[in-house]
C-alpha cells in the first residue's frame, strides 16, 4: 500500500524525511483515483492537481496538509473546477469562486484530486441517486453494497485509500452514517463552526460541514484548520476556536456519558450490539460513568418525519434558483416560466422531484401549520430532550447505525422502531447543531461498522478527547477497504 | 391536512415550477401512504401544539457592521462564463415581451 493509506501525520513525516515529494503524492491519488472501480468522483482534477502541487508555497510545509491529496464533495464550489452536486441540472456548471472550506484547506498547501459523487443535490442517505449511479463500497468487493450518502463518493474514496481526508456534508447524517459503513471517523463539527459560503444548500437550518478522516486526531487537526469566524456565512460562530488536538490524549475519568436505552434496544444485530457493550467497558475502564438514559420513545421515532417535513421544506426554496435562467442547464421555452418548467422536469431526478413535491405540500396554506409548522414545533421538543441529557451528561454514545452496510435495493420496514430510530436518530444531532462524531468499532462478515458519540455545541475539545480514548481502546484506525 | 390525490401532487410539483410524469406521479402516490403514517407520528406527541417552532439549533448573534473596504467585483468575463447565450456582453434571455 502506498502513502495514500496512511494518516496525516504519517504522510507528513515522510515528506519532512524526503522520503515522497508533493508531487509523487499527488501522482500516486491522481493514478488511484483514475483507477477507481467505486464511482466514487464525479470529476478527477488530474491536470489542475499536477500543475497546483509545481507552485505549491514552501512556506507552508510544516502543516500536515502540505502536498496532502484531498477530495471534496460536488456540493461544494470549486473554482474553475466542474460542480454539479452529482445533479443533471448542473452540468457543465464551472463555479467562478471556491468555497471557504476549499479556500482554507488550499492555503495550508492541500491539493484538490477530485471532486466526489454523492446522492442528487445531497438529498439522499444512499449514494444510488446521483445522476452518474450508485457508488460502491470498497470494503465489498462485489459491489452489492451501499456505502451510504448523501456523502458516498467522498467515503469511499478514503475508504478505498485514494485520499487521506475527504470533505462531505452533513444535514440528517450524511457524513456520520457513511462512516459508519465504510470503516472511517465521520465528524460534524458544531452547526456554525466551520463557514458553510459556497456549500450549496439543501436545508439551511440542518446543513453542517462535516468530514471523513482514518483517525481521531487527523479530525482534530482539519477542525484547527476549518473552524472559525467568515463574514461570508452569516451563521458562521464567534465563538473561540480551541486547538483541537491538544487535548485528545486527556484522562477521561469522572466524565458522564449517556446511552439513549430506546436507541440501543431498537437494534437487532447481535454483534453490533456486541462490540459496542465491549467498547461501553472499555469507556468505563478508563473512568468514565456510562449510564443508560430513558428517553420518550414517540419522540425518538418523531425524529426521521421531523428531518423530512424540515428538510424537504426548506429545500424547496433553496433550489429555487436552479431554474435555467440563473444557475442551470436551460431547456428552451416560449416564455420565462416555459424555461423554468421545462429545465426543472428535465434537470430533476424523480427522486428529487419526491422531496420537493413533498415540501411543497407540506408548505400549502392550509397544510402549513399542520405540517412544517407543526414538525419545527416537534424540533425543539426533540432538541429539549437531548439538551435535557446534556445537562447532566458531558457525551451520548449510540451504535452509529443498526447494521453494516445494507444490500442495495433491501426493504425496510419504514415504520418500525430500529427504521425510524436506530436508522435515522442521528438527525438529533442537525437539529441541536451538536458537535457529532462516528468512529469505527467493529466488523461483521467483513463490513466494518462504527458508534456514534455527540455533545453539547462547541464542546469539540471533549468530544474529540473521548473518541480518541475510544479509538485507543478499539485499536480500529487508518482502516481502509483490502 | 388535504387530502393526497394525484391532483394534489401536481399541484405541488407545479408550485414548485416542474411536472410530474404519471409514472412519478404513480409511484409517489403508492409511498404516500407511508409517508403519511410517519407524518402522523409527530401528531401523536402530546404537546406537540404547544411549543414555539424552532427554526434554528441556536440563537447565533451574527449582527456586526463590516469595514468598508473596496474588494474587486467579479470580472465581466468571469461572471458570463457559465451563460451559453451571450449577447453584447449580456446574458441572452427569452423574449418577455411579443
Amino acid at each position: 500500500m502506498g502513502y495514500m493509506s496512511k494518516g496525516l501525520l504519517e504522510i507528513h513525516n515522510a515528506i519532512i524525511k524526503g522520503e515522497i515529494t508533493p508531487l509523487e503524492l499527488v501522482k500516486e491519488a491522481v493514478s488511484l483515483a483514475l483507477n477507481d472501480d467505486n464511482n466514487a468522483f464525479e470529476y478527477i482534477c488530474a491536470n489542475e492537481a499536477l500543475e497546483k502541487v509545481k507552485r505549491l508555497d514552501d512556506s507552508k510545509k510544516d502543516s500536515l496538509l502540505y502536498g496532502v491529496p484531498i477530495v471534496i464533495k460536488d456540493n461544494y464550489s470549486t473554482k474553475d473546477i466542474p460542480t454539479t452536486a452529482s445533479s443533471n441540472i448542473l452540468n457543465g456548471y464551472i463555479p467562478i469562486f471556491s468555497s471557504e472550506v476549499v479556500l482554507r484547506l488550499e492555503e495550508q498547501g492541500a491539493i484538490v484530486i477530485g471532486k466526489a459523487a454523492m446522492d442528487e443535490l445531497a438529498m439522499g442517505g444512499t449514494g444510488t441517486t446521483g445522476h452518474l449511479g450508485m457508488t460502491y463500497n470498497p470494503w465489498d468487493k462485489s459491489h452489492k453494497r451501499i456505502i451510504g450518502g448523501s456523502s458516498s463518493g467522498s467515503a469511499a474514496a478514503i475508504s478505498a485509500g485514494i485520499t487521506p481526508v475527504s470533505i462531505g456534508s452533513d444535514t440528517g447524517d450524511s457524513v456520520r452514517k457513511p462512516a459508519s459503513y465504510a470503516g472511517l471517523v465521520g465528524f460534524k463539527p458544531t452547526w456554525g463552526r466551520i463557514s458553510r459560503h459556497g456549500l450549496f444548500p439543501f436545508a439551511t437550518s440542518l446543513d453542517h460541514v462535516a468530514y471523513f478522516t482514518r483517525n481521531v486526531f487527523d479530525s482534530a487537526y482539519l477542525l484547527n484548520i476549518l473552524a472559525g469566524r467568515d463574514d461570508k456565512d452569516a451563521s458562521s460562530s464567534f465563538e473561540k476556536v480551541d486547538d483541537y488536538t491538544k487535548d485528545l490524549n486527556k484522562s477521561i475519568k469522572g466524565k458522564k456519558i449517556a446511552i439513549i436505552k430506546d436507541i440501543v434496544e431498537s437494534i437487532s444485530d447481535k454483534t453490533i450490539l456486541d462490540s459496542f457493550y465491549k467498547t461501553v467497558e472499555y469507556l468505563r475502564s478508563k473512568g468514565a460513568i456510562v449510564d443508560e438514559v430513558e428517553m420518550d420513545n414517540k419522540l425518538l421515532k418523531a425524529i426521521y418525519p421531523t428531518y423530512f417535513i424540515i428538510s424537504s421544506s426548506e429545500a424547496t426554496s433553496n433550489t429555487a434558483c436552479l431554474d435555467g435562467i440563473k444557475f442551470g442547464n436551460r431547456v428552451e421555452g416560449k416564455t420565462f416560466e416555459e424555461v423554468m418548467i421545462n429545465t426543472r422536469t428535465k434537470g430533476f431526478s424523480s427522486r428529487i422531484k419526491r422531496r420537493f413535491v413533498i415540501g411543497s405540500f407540506s408548505l400549502f396554506k392550509e397544510n402549513q401549520q399542520e405540517l412544517f409548522v407543526r414538525a419545527q414545533k416537534c424540533r425543539r421538543m426533540i432538541v429539549n430532550a437531548f439538551n435535557k441529557v446534556f445537562e447532566e451528561y458531558d457525551a451520548i454514545y449510540c451504535p452509529a447505525a443498526p447494521s453494516i452496510a445494507p444490500i442495495v435495493g433491501s426493504n425496510n420496514n419504514n415504520l418500525s422502531n430500529e427504521y425510524l430510530i436506530a436508522d435515522n436518530y442521528l438527525a438529533y444531532g442537525n437539529m441541536g447543531g451538536y458537535p457529532s462524531i462516528t468512529v469505527p468499532i467493529g466488523f461483521e462478515k467483513n463490513m466494518p461498522f462504527g458508534a456514534n458519540l455527540s455533545s453539547k455545541p462547541f464542546q469539540e475539545s471533549l468530544l474529540l478527547n473521548i473518541a480518541n480514548i475510544l479509538e485507543e481502546g478499539t485499536e480500529l484506525k487508518d482502516l481502509v477497504a483490502k | 391536512m388535504k387530502e393526497i390525490t394525484k391532483e394534489t401532487l401536481k399541484i405541488a410539483a407545479s408550485k414548485m415550477m416542474f411536472e410530474l410524469s404519471e409514472k412519478e406521479c404513480d409511484e409517489l402516490m403508492s409511498e404516500i401512504d407511508i409517508i403519511v403514517s410517519e407524518m402522523n407520528l409527530i401528531s401523536d406527541i402530546e404537546g406537540v401544539d404547544d411549543q414555539e417552532p424552532m427554526v434554528f439549533p441556536f440563537d447565533v448573534t451574527s449582527t456586526y457592521l463590516r469595514e468598508d473596504i473596496p474588494t474587486p467585483p467579479i470580472d465581466k468575463k468571469e461572471a458570463l462564463k457559465n451563460s451559453k447565450d451571450v449577447v453584447d456582453g449580456m446574458i441572452g434571455l427569452p423574449r418577455v415581451i411579443k
